[in-house]
């Protein structure tokens, strides 16, 4: 048996050991056995974290492949994401998105209803200087100029949830505020884009 | 020996199996994630543009590098209306004396693109070019505020409710943080300033109820990101007047302070 060695197995990896006893039969060596075993690992890992935080595997891929999403704070009116017919919450392929302009010292739009139990993605840019929106037992957010944050958030349940600015960002920093209004998904889905974005309810 | 090629075809097959499960991960990856990437799925409503101004330094330059010699020259066909020191004998008629050039050059801009309407002054600014402005801006931004016993302004005028006065300054000096109405002095002055925001020390009464009103109802619209008609709409019939009264009345200047809770 030692004698018939098989010529097309013979170390053509030399990670491979080769037995004396049958060649044909390779037995994996230590660091095989470990470099496959960390494949299957990062394999596993990738899989559960695009399953348990798809958004934030979306958001992080997106990231690498294209950087920070970029605004000119000066421009934000005339032209792209931020322009004034854009703004408040829209649905998009199944994504409950809010696209907010941070400013001095506003937020606008001031009055935005979005829906309760559901993931919304907040995308917010600063005009001038940063701000803190801060939305009391969801999250405490960050508005940077010259950057688009995207923040995901759920509302546990409907009603209205305050957002006060909670870094000062100048004289009128104590009033600046705004209001977002949850309810169940399908009023937010009867409701009209200018509907989402009015004060009148309160 | 043919039993002992069995566990190498199956050890391959193990590899092979690794390998498209990543493969296919990767695939399912991009798949899912590249119309997000590319943008195929953000809708594209018609944009409406609320002014042609964007204060990049450029612009900020352009407007305030102005030559007030020519602008007086050119400033003689405001006169009749503006007064011929930037104060107005009407109270209609906004009040330009010691304006901060970005303003008036910026709304002259608007009322040229039309995105502010007005009949008397879009024919008055369609006739200016970019550098007129800035020549009329650093014109007016000269002229003084002071009291001046020949010209007939009519600016301070008496308050027509003297209980609008407290409604008036509580909302200049620290605006009403439980509807989110900023103060007016953290932009107006003089507390604190943001760029294109005028100053309404010395403006007439009248002339802001107007403009409160058309921002309130969307008539007015050249307000960069909104801040205008946000703010104009959370304020009652009530504190449109008294802000207008109080600010005609000269009283914006005095109620200084600080921005409270």
């Amino acid at each position: 048996m030692g004698s018939q060695t098989n010529p097309n197995s013979k170390s053509r990896f030399s990670l491979v050991s080769h037995s004396t006893d049958s060649p044909a039969r390779k037995i994996p060596s230590r660091a095989v056995k470990w470099i496959r075993g960390a494949l299957v690992t990062i394999t596993l890992i990738c899989v559960w974290l695009s399953v348990r935080f798809p958004y934030e595997v979306e958001s992080g891929l997106e990231h690498w492949l294209n950087g920070p999403d970029r605004v000119n704070p000066q421009t934000l009116h005339l032209e792209g994401e931020f322009v004034e017919s854009n703004l408040g919450a829209v649905e998009e392929s199944g994504d409950v998105v809010v696209r907010m302009i941070a400013e001095q010292y506003l937020f606008v739009p001031q009055c935005v209803v979005v829906p309760a139990g559901v993931l919304v993605r907040l995308r917010i840019t600063s005009a001038d200087v940063v701000h803190k929106p801060t939305v009391e037992n969801v999250a405490e957010l960050k508005a940077v100029p010259g950057y688009v944050v995207e923040h995901h958030l759920q509302f546990p349940k409907p009603g209205q949830y305050q957002m006060p600015c909670r870094e000062f960002c100048g004289p009128g920093h104590y009033a600046m505020r705004s209001f977002l209004t949850a309810v169940p998904l399908d009023r937010f889905r009867s409701l009209s884009r200018e509907a989402r974005m009015s004060c009148a309810a309160r | 020996m043919q039993p002992a090629s069995l566990p190498i075809k199956t050890r391959s097959g193990i590899k092979c199996h690794v390998g498209i499960a990543v493969l296919c991960l990767l695939a399912a990856t991009v798949f899912w994630a590249s119309p997000r990437l590319v943008g195929w799925d953000v809708p594209q409503p018609p944009a409406r543009v609320p002014s042609n101004v964007a204060w990049t330094a450029e612009t900020i330059s352009e407007a305030s590098s102005g030559n007030a010699l020519r602008g007086l020259l050119i400033a003689r066909r405001c006169e009749r209306c503006h007064g011929r020191e930037g104060f107005s004998s009407s109270p209609v008629v906004p009040n330009i004396a010691g304006m901060n050039p970005l303003v008036v050059w910026k709304q002259l801009d608007d009322f040229r693109s039309g995105k502010r309407g007005s009949r008397a002054m879009q024919p008055i600014a369609n006739a200016l070019t970019g550098q007129d402005s800035a020549d009329i801006a650093a014109y007016y931004a000269m002229m003084p505020v002071s009291p001046d016993p020949q010209d007939d302004r009519s600016f301070p005028q008496p308050l027509a409710d003297p209980q609008h006065e407290a409604v008036a300054i509580r909302l200049i000096t620290a605006g009403d943080g439980s509807r989110g109405i900023p103060p007016c002095q953290a932009c107006h002055g003089p507390i604190g300033s943001v760029t294109g925001a005028p100053s309404l020390a010395t403006q007439n009464a009248s002339y802001l109820l107007d403009q409160i009103e058309a921002f309130a109802n969307d008539i007015r619209s050249n307000d960069i990101n909104l801040r205008m008609r946000t703010i104009a709409r959370q304020l009652t019939e009530d504190e449109r007047h008294a802000l207008a009264e109080s600010y005609g009345a000269g009283l914006g200047e005095q109620s200084g302070g600080t921005a409270g809770h």
